[in-house]
C-alpha cells in the first residue's frame, strides 16, 4: 500500500473528470424575455354582474373543495341557491370553452354548490372588516335590500332591513314561482344573511317620512323597494273583472290563495313575469297565450324560460298589441291589433307600428297585464343629475348635507331587471357607502375603479375591494386563442336532468333536478380557469433549466432569475395564460444585462 | 511448469493467470487462436471473465474503455486492420489513462491482403500513447504480457504486447507456465485508482478547454517518461520471482563492438545466430535488441551505441516519405551527442518475406564496406519487376 | 393533466443547453425515473457539451463520455465489468443523439442489441447533426433544410426507421416517445427500467436553434410532430408486439411544417406529397398493431 502511494505520489493523476457543479454558470444573463407568474380575468367574471370569481369556483370544485367553491360565491354572491337556479348566466355566453365545445355549465355547478351546502348545513368563513360605528337602514328585504344588507355587514356596518310584507325575499319570494326557485332554498339563503347580523324587521311599511327623520341616527339608507306597481295597459276595460295584475296573480300563488284556471288565459306582455304567469297558469291546468307586440326573440324574459314555456304548450302570438276589452257571455273579449317590423334599434330590438290591417278578437277566460312595472310610490325613484347625485353602474347614490346618505339600487336603477344584477347593486351600494364613509363623496368613483373585475365598465369585486388574492391579477381578460387547448379534451357539457314535461303540468314542483357531486365535479373541470393558475405544474415539469422551484408561498412556485434563460416554453405551455412573458429590462441593475432576480 | 505451447496459447495462459474480469475481442488472422483459446477457457471455467464477443475491433476497444473506467482489469488482442480500426480509442485509451492491455500481432496491412508479420501496423500506432513491448519468443510473451499488466495498472497507461505474425503466434513453443500462486504474489487484484461509482459521481472524458487540456497531456508524457524508470524495477521484481529478465533493451557483444545491428521481434533470434557467426569470424559485431519502444529509452540507445562506429537498423516496417521508424528512433536518439556514429538503415521482410541469414550478413557487409549511409533506408531482397508484364 | 412529477432533480441548473433545448427536458425527466443508481455512457452530440466542462458536471449520476460512434460497445463493456463485481442494482444507460446512434453508432447499438446487452439506449432525436452545426443525418426528415441540405438541395431521403431496424433484432423493449407527452414518456421509462435486455428509447427532441423556431413553442411543436402522425407514440415487446399509445384527431402535417424556419421553402405540392407518406407511414403502422384506420 505504501509503495503504491509512493508511486502515485510520484505520479499523480491529471484526467479529464469533475469535481464542480455546473451551478456557477448564471445562465440568466442570457435572457432578454422574462416569464413571470401573473394571473389574469376571465371573460365569465366580468359578464357576471355579481363579478363571481368563476375559474376559481370550477377549480375547487373540481378539486372536491366544495365548501371553499362555495364561500368563494359567497364572497360576491349572497344568493347561489337563487342564481343557480334563475339567473340568465351571461357568464355562459362568454365561456372561452364555447369555442372548444361547449360552454361551461356554470349555473349548474352554481345550484350544486349552493344545495350541497344546505344539505351538509355549512357555515361559511368569510372575510370581514372591522365593525364601524355607522348604521345603515335598508328598506325592501327582496335581492338588491338583502344583498346590500349583506355586504355592508361584512364590511363591519350595523343593518335594519325593513320589509312591508309579512316574509323578507321581495321578487324571490312573491315573483318567481315555486317551480323556479323553492321556498326552502331561499329560507337557508335569507337565515344565512340573517347569521352574519343582519336585522329583517318584516310587516314594516317605510313612508317617506323615514327619510328625513335623524332620530333613528342611520347615516345612510338604502332603498332596494323594486317597481311593485303594475303599469297600464291604457285601453278600454283594462279594468274590467277578470282584467288582473300578472304581479299579484303570482303573489296570490305563493300566498297559497291558489285560484284554479281553466280555459283560455291571455298574459300580455314578453317579460320574466309574463313567461311566469303563463307558466304558472298550465300549471293551475288552464292554457295560456303570451300576447306580445314585438317578435318572440325581442321578448326580454330570459331565453331558457321561454323555450321551456314553449315546451309546455304556452302559446306565444307575436306582433299583436291590445286594443280593448269587453266582457261577453261570461268571457273577455280581446281585441288585438296587429305590429309590423319596421326596423331594428341599436340594441337589435324591432321596431314596430301597427300594420293597418282589421284587428282580431280573442276569447279568453281571463286577461294578465305584464308589461312591466313602476315605482309604488315617487320618492321610490332615484334623482335625476345633481349635485351630490352620483349614478354609478347599478346604483344612485345622494349626498345630502342634512339627513342619511340615500342609495337607490335593484330594480329601482338597474336597466336589466334581474336578481344578479340587484346583488350588483347591493354590493355596488355597500361598497359606495363604505368609501363615502372612510374617504368622502368625492373619492367613490375613483375607488370604485380600483374594485372593478378586468377592464371598462365591469362588474366589482368584493374581494378585491377587501383586498383579497384577487386584488393581484391583471385586469387583461384571456381570449380563446390565448388559452393552450393542447391540454383539453372534447367532453360533453352534463346534461341537468329536468321533470318531463307530463309532470311539469302537475304540479308546481322544481323544474330542473339536481345533478350529483361527480357530475358537478366533472362539468367543473371542463372549465378552463381562463387566467388561473391551478398548480397544474406544466411550468416546473418542462422548465429545461430546473428554474422553477416549488416553496410553500400562495403561488406554490417561483422562478429562479440566476438561472431561467427566458426560453418561455412555460409561459406557452401554461394551459391558462397564468403567466406573461415579458421584455428583459437591462436598467433594473447598474450596467449591464439583469441577471439575477 | 514447462509446456509445449502454440504462442498464442502462452498469451491465453497470461491472461488466464492475471485474471482478468473483461475481455473483448474481435477476431482476425493471426490474433484468432488467442481469441479462441481464451473463448474456451471462460467456457470452462478456467477463467471466469466476461467475454464480449462485439461486432468490430473498435468497438471490441470501446468496451473495454467502458469495463476499465468500471474498475476492472481488460484484456483484448488484434492485427493488422483490425488496430488500424482502433487507432481513435487508441488515442482515446490513453487520453482516458485506462490500463489496457493488448497483445498486438504484428501483420502487414492491405491492400493487397497480407496475413504475414511486418510491423508497420503498431509502429504506426507509436503515437498514440500506448507502451509498446516487442517480444521475441513466446515465454518472453507470456512473461512481458504479466508485467505489461502490472506495469498499467501503476503509470495508468494501456500496455501493447507486440508479437510477429506466425512466428510467434503459430509457433509452439516450450514455456514455463508460472503456477498460479506465484503470478498472485507478483501481480495483485486490480485496484483502481479511479472508476465509476454512483456513490460518488463523477463525469469522466467530458469538453476540456484549451486552459487545461495541456497539462493533462504533459501528465501523459510525465507518466511515459515513468516507464523507463519502473519497467526495469517491475522486470526485477519479476526476476526475483520467476527468475527471467529480458532489459528494455538486450545489448549483445556490444561493449567492444565497431557496428552494432539493432533488430526486434522473431528477426533478433536470426540475428543472434548470425552474430556468432561473424564474431567466430572475427568480425567486430554486436546485436541491440529493442523491447521497449515506446517509451524510447534513448540514454540506453545513446549509451550503447555512442562508442561504436557504425550502426545498422534493421526495420521490419517503413513510414513513407521517410524511413524505417526504428532507424528514424535511433537517429533521433543520438541526433544531438557530440559525435555519433552514422545510422544506416535496412528495410527486411516486408508482408511477411523471411529475414534470412544471408540478407542479415549481407546487411552487415554493406555496412562495413561504406564509410556513410548511401541512402536513407535500403531495401534488402528487393526483385526487379519487369512492369511491362508485371512479372517478378 | 395533473402529472405528479417528484421534486427531487438529478441534473443541476446552469447548463449551456439552447434556450428551450428539447434535449435537455428530455434527461431531465428521463433522470427522474432512472434516479442515482444509473451511470451514463455519453456519445459525441449535444449532450457532450450540456453535460459540462471540465471541471463541471451538471449529472448527479456518473457518466463516461465516449467517442462518436461507440455509445452501444462503451455501455457493452461497464456492464460487463458491473457483472464481474457483482452489481445488479445500476443500471447501465447509453444517451446519444441521432448522429451517434442512426448514423456513426449504428453499427456499435445493432452489435449491443443483437447480442442482447443489458442496457438501456437511449436516442434523443433532434433530427440532424445538431452539435456540430445542423447538418444532414439519416435522422432528418424528408423536406427539411440542414446546412448539408441546403437551398434546393433540401433533403429528398425519408427519415431512416431506427425503431423498425432495432425491432428486426427482436429486441425485448423498443418505444418512441415525446417530450410534449411526459407522462407517457415517464411511463416507458419505467417500464424499461423493469426489464432485462437491450431496451431503446427514441425520444422525440425538438431543438428551436436548429429548427429555426421561437424557443417558447418547443414542447408545442413536439407535440404537434405526434399530433399529426409525423412521430406516432409506440411500443414494441419482443420484437413483434406494437401497441400504438396515442391516436390523434385529423391534423394536416402542414400546421406542422409552417411554424417551422427549416421547413419554409416546401410548397403546397411537397406538402400534399408529405401529407401522403405519413398517412402511408401510419396505415403501416396500424397494421402492425392489428388495428384499422
Amino acid at each position: 500500500m505504501t509503495e503504491k502511494k509512493k508511486i502515485i505520489e510520484a505520479i499523480p493523476l491529471l484526467v479529464p473528470h469533475s469535481y464542480l457543479t455546473t451551478e456557477s454558470n448564471k445562465t440568466g444573463s442570457w435572457r432578454f424575455l422574462k416569464p413571470r407568474y401573473e394571473e389574469k380575468t376571465s371573460p365569465c367574471s366580468t359578464a357576471c354582474p355579481a363579478g363571481e370569481d368563476i375559474g376559481r369556483i370550477e377549480m375547487l370544485t373540481t378539486r372536491g373543495l366544495f365548501k371553499e367553491a362555495w364561500e368563494t360565491i359567497l364572497r360576491e354572491n349572497p344568493f347561489p341557491g337563487a342564481c343557480g337556479r334563475v339567473c340568465y348566466h351571461p357568464c355562459e355566453k362568454t365561456c372561452n370553452r364555447e369555442e372548444f365545445d361547449k360552454a361551461v355549465a356554470i349555473h349548474s355547478i352554481e345550484r350544486f354548490l349552493a344545495d350541497n351546502a344546505i344539505r351538509n348545513n355549512l357555515n361559511p368563513l368569510l372575510e370581514r372588516n372591522p365593525a364601524r360605528e355607522q348604521k345603515i337602514a335598508v328598506i325592501g328585504a327582496g335581492p338588491s335590500g338583502l344583498a346590500a344588507a349583506y355586504f355592508l355587514t361584512l364590511l363591519g356596518y350595523t343593518c335594519d332591513v325593513f320589509e312591508a310584507m309579512p316574509e323578507p325575499g321581495g321578487i324571490l319570494r312573491w315573483g318567481i314561482p315555486l317551480y323556479r326557485l323553492p321556498p326552502s332554498v331561499l329560507q337557508n339563503e335569507i337565515a344565512r344573511i340573517e347569521d352574519h347580523g343582519v336585522r329583517i324587521h318584516t310587516g314594516k311599511q317605510i313612508s317617506q317620512r323615514f327619510l328625513e327623520d335623524t332620530r333613528n341616527n342611520y347615516n345612510a339608507i338604502f332603498l332596494g323597494c323594486g317597481h311593485s306597481r303594475a303599469a297600464r295597459l291604457n285601453i278600454p276595460g283594462e279594468d274590467i273583472d277578470g282584467v288582473e295584475d300578472g304581479l299579484k296573480f303570482l303573489l296570490s300563488i305563493r300566498q297559497n290563495k291558489n285560484p284554479s284556471s281553466n280555459g283560455t288565459v291571455a298574459v300580455i306582455g314578453g317579460g320574466n313575469t309574463a313567461v311566469d304567469v303563463a307558466r304558472s297558469i298550465v300549471r293551475l291546468g288552464g292554457k295560456a297565450l303570451i300576447i306580445y307586440r314585438r317578435r318572440r326573440q325581442d321578448m326580454p324574459a330570459f331565453e331558457q324560460d321561454v323555450r321551456m314555456a314553449l315546451e309546455e304548450g304556452v302559446e306565444i302570438k307575436e306582433l299583436l298589441t291590445p286594443a280593448k276589452i269587453i266582457y261577453d257571455n261570461k268571457e273577455l273579449v280581446l281585441t288585438l291589433r296587429q305590429m309590423k317590423v319596421v326596423g331594428e334599434d341599436i340594441r337589435g330590438r324591432a321596431l314596430v307600428e301597427p300594420d293597418g290591417k282589421n284587428p282580431d278578437e280573442i276569447r279568453v277566460e281571463r286577461i294578465f297585464k305584464a308589461i312591466g312595472e313602476e315605482t309604488a310610490e315617487p320618492w321610490h325613484s332615484p334623482p335625476e343629475e345633481g349635485e351630490g347625485i352620483l349614478s354609478m353602474n347599478n346604483s344612485v347614490l345622494a349626498y345630502r348635507h342634512r339627513g342619511p346618505a340615500l342609495v337607490f339600487g335593484g330594480d329601482l336603477t338597474n336597466q336589466t331587471k334581474s336578481v344578479v344584477h340587484a346583488v350588483a347593486s347591493g354590493k355596488e351600494a355597500a361598497i359606495a357607502l363604505d368609501i363615502f364613509f372612510r374617504e368622502g363623496f368625492d373619492a367613490i368613483g375613483p375607488t370604485l375603479k380600483t374594485c372593478m373585475v378586468g377592464n371598462g365598465t365591469s362588474p366589482l369585486s368584493m374581494e378585491i375591494y377587501m383586498g383579497g388574492a384577487r386584488r393581484s391579477r391583471s385586469p387583461h381578460i384571456v381570449t380563446y386563442e390565448e388559452i393552450n387547448t393542447d391540454y383539453f379534451q372534447l367532453t360533453a357539457k352534463v346534461s341537468q336532468p329536468r321533470l318531463l314535461i307530463e309532470e311539469r303540468l302537475r304540479t308546481f314542483e322544481e323544474v330542473d333536478l339536481k345533478i350529483s357531486a361527480h357530475l358537478a365535479t366533472r362539468e367543473a373541470g371542463r372549465c378552463f380557469n381562463c387566467g388561473l393558475c391551478i398548480q397544474c405544474e406544466n411550468c416546473f415539469i418542462f422548465c429545461p433549466d430546473m428554474a422553477v422551484i416549488r416553496d410553500n408561498s400562495s403561488q406554490g412556485r417561483h422562478i429562479n432569475y440566476d438561472y431561467c434563460k427566458g426560453c418561455g416554453v412555460c409561459v406557452v405551455e401554461c394551459p391558462r395564460n397564468a403567466m406573461v412573458l415579458e421584455e428583459e429590462s437591462y436598467e433594473e441593475s447598474s450596467g449591464g444585462k439583469s441577471g439575477s432576480s | 511448469m514447462k509446456k509445449v505451447l502454440e504462442g498464442s496459447q502462452a498469451v491465453a495462459e497470461a491472461v488466464r493467470l492475471a485474471k482478468v474480469s473483461v475481455i473483448s475481442a474481435y477476431p482476425i488472422t493471426p490474433q484468432t487462436h488467442i481469441v479462441e483459446f481464451l473463448s474456451e477457457y471462460c467456457s470452462d471455467g478456467r477463467l471466469s471473465a466476461r467475454f464480449l464477443r462485439v461486432e468490430s475491433e473498435h468497438s471490441a476497444l470501446a468496451a473495454l474503455i467502458g469495463a476499465a473506467s468500471s474498475g476492472v482489469r481488460t484484456f483484448t488482442a488484434t492485427s493488422s486492420q483490425g488496430l488500424a480500426l482502433m487507432h481513435e480509442l487508441l488515442h482515446w485509451t490513453s487520453g482516458a489513462r485506462l490500463p489496457v492491455v493488448m497483445v498486438e500481432v504484428n501483420r502487414a496491412l492491405a491492400p493487397g491482403w497480407n496475413i504475414w508479420t511486418d510491423q508497420t501496423d503498431s509502429l504506426a500506432q507509436r503515437d498514440t500513447g500506448w507502451i509498446q513491448l516487442y517480444c521475441e519468443n513466446s515465454q518472453e510473451t507470456l512473461d512481458t504480457t504479466l508485467q505489461a499488466f502490472r506495469l498499467a495498472e501503476l503509470v495508468n497507461l494501456p500496455v501493447m504486447v507486440v508479437l510477429d505474425a506466425f512466428y510467434l503466434s503459430h509457433t509452439y513453443e516450450p514455456v514455463d507456465v508460472p503456477e498460479q500462486e506465484l503470478v498472485d504474489r507478483f501481480l495483485p487484484p486490480y485496484d483502481p485508482k479511479f472508476q465509476v461509482d454512483t456513490k460518488d459521481p463523477c463525469a469522466f472524458g467530458s469538453l476540456v478547454l484549451p486552459n487545461a487540456y495541456m497539462e493533462m497531456r504533459h501528465n501523459i508524457a510525465m507518466a511515459m517518461e515513468e516507464v523507463l524508470s519502473q519497467f526495469p524495477e517491475i522486470e526485477e521484481e519479476f526476476a526475483g520471482i520467476f527468475g527471467r529478465r529480458y532489459g528494455s533493451v538486450e545489448p549483445i557483444a556490444c561493449d567492444d563492438a565497431e557496428i552494432i545491428l539493432i533488430t526486434s521481434g522473431t528477426v533478433t533470434s536470426t540475428s543472434r545466430q548470425v552474430i556468432q557467426d561473424l564474431r567466430a569470424r572475427g568480425e567486430k559485431v554486436g546485436l541491440l535488441k529493442v523491447k521497449l519502444f515506446r517509451p524510447f529509452p534513448s540514454e540506453m540507445f545513446r549509451r550503447i551505441l555512442g562508442p561504436a562506429k557504425k550502426v545498422a537498423v534493421i526495420d521490419r516496417n517503413f513510414s513513407f516519405g521517410a524511413s524505417g521508424i526504428f532507424a528514424q528512433e535511433v537517429r533521433a536518439a543520438l541526433c544531438n551527442l557530440p559525435s555519433h556514429p552514422p545510422i544506416f538503415g535496412y528495410i527486411a521482410g516486408i508482408g511477411g518475406r523471411d529475414v534470412t541469414t544471408d540478407i542479415l550478413e549481407d546487411i552487415y557487409w554493406q555496412t562495413k564496406k561504406n564509410e556513410v549511409p548511401g541512402k536513407e533506408s535500403i531495401w534488402m531482397g528487393l526483385q526487379e519487376v519487369d512492369h511491362a508484364t508485371e512479372s517478378f | 393533466m395533473q402529472l405528479k412529477v417528484s421534486e427531487r432533480e438529478y441534473m443541476y441548473p446552469g447548463h449551456v443547453a439552447c434556450p428551450g433545448c428539447g434535449a435537455a427536458i428530455a434527461m431531465r425527466l428521463f433522470m427522474k425515473v432512472m434516479g442515482e443508481k444509473t451511470i451514463i455512457v455519453l456519445p459525441a452530440c449535444c449532450w457532450s457539451i450540456i453535460a459540462g466542462a471540465y471541471p463541471q458536471s451538471t449529472l448527479q449520476v456518473p457518466v463516461i463520455h465516449s467517442a462518436f460512434e461507440t455509445g452501444g460497445a462503451v455501455a457493452s463493456g461497464v456492464r460487463a465489468a458491473l457483472d464481474v463485481k457483482g452489481d445488479t442494482e445500476t443500471t447501465v444507460v447509453t444517451w446519444a443523439g441521432d448522429g451517434g446512434t442512426f448514423d456513426i453508432g449504428f453499427q456499435a447499438l445493432s452489435g449491443a442489441v443483437e447480442r442482447n446487452e443489458d442496457f438501456i439506449y437511449v436516442c434523443y432525436d433532434n433530427e440532424a447533426y445538431m452539435n456540430t452545426g445542423i447538418q444532414r443525418s439519416s435522422s432528418t426528415p424528408y423536406g427539411a433544410w440542414t446546412t448539408t441540405t441546403p437551398g434546393r438541395e433540401w433533403k429528398k431521403m425519408r427519415k431512416k426507421n431506427i425503431v423498425e431496424a432495432l425491432v428486426a433484432h427482436r429486441i425485448p423493449y423498443a418505444a418512441t416517445a415525446n417530450i410534449a407527452f411526459p407522462e407517457d414518456m415517464m411511463r416507458k421509462v419505467q417500464k424499461a427500467k423493469e426489464i432485462k435486455g437491450a431496451r431503446f428509447l427514441h425520444i422525440f427532441a425538438s431543438c428551436p436553434t436548429g429548427w429555426r423556431i421561437p424557443s417558447e413553442i418547443s414542447v408545442k411543436i413536439a407535440r404537434m410532430a405526434v399530433q399529426t402522425n409525423i412521430f406516432p407514440l409506440y411500443e414494441v415487446e419482443g420484437g413483434v408486439k406494437y401497441t400504438i399509445n396515442y391516436t390523434p384527431k385529423e391534423y394536416p402535417v402542414k400546421e406542422y411544417f409552417k411554424l417551422q424556419g427549416r421547413f419554409r421553402h416546401l410548397i403546397d405540392s411537397d406538402l400534399a406529397q408529405i401529407q401522403e407518406m405519413v398517412n402511408e407511414d401510419w396505415e403501416l403502422l396500424l397494421r402492425k398493431a392489428g388495428e384499422h384506420s
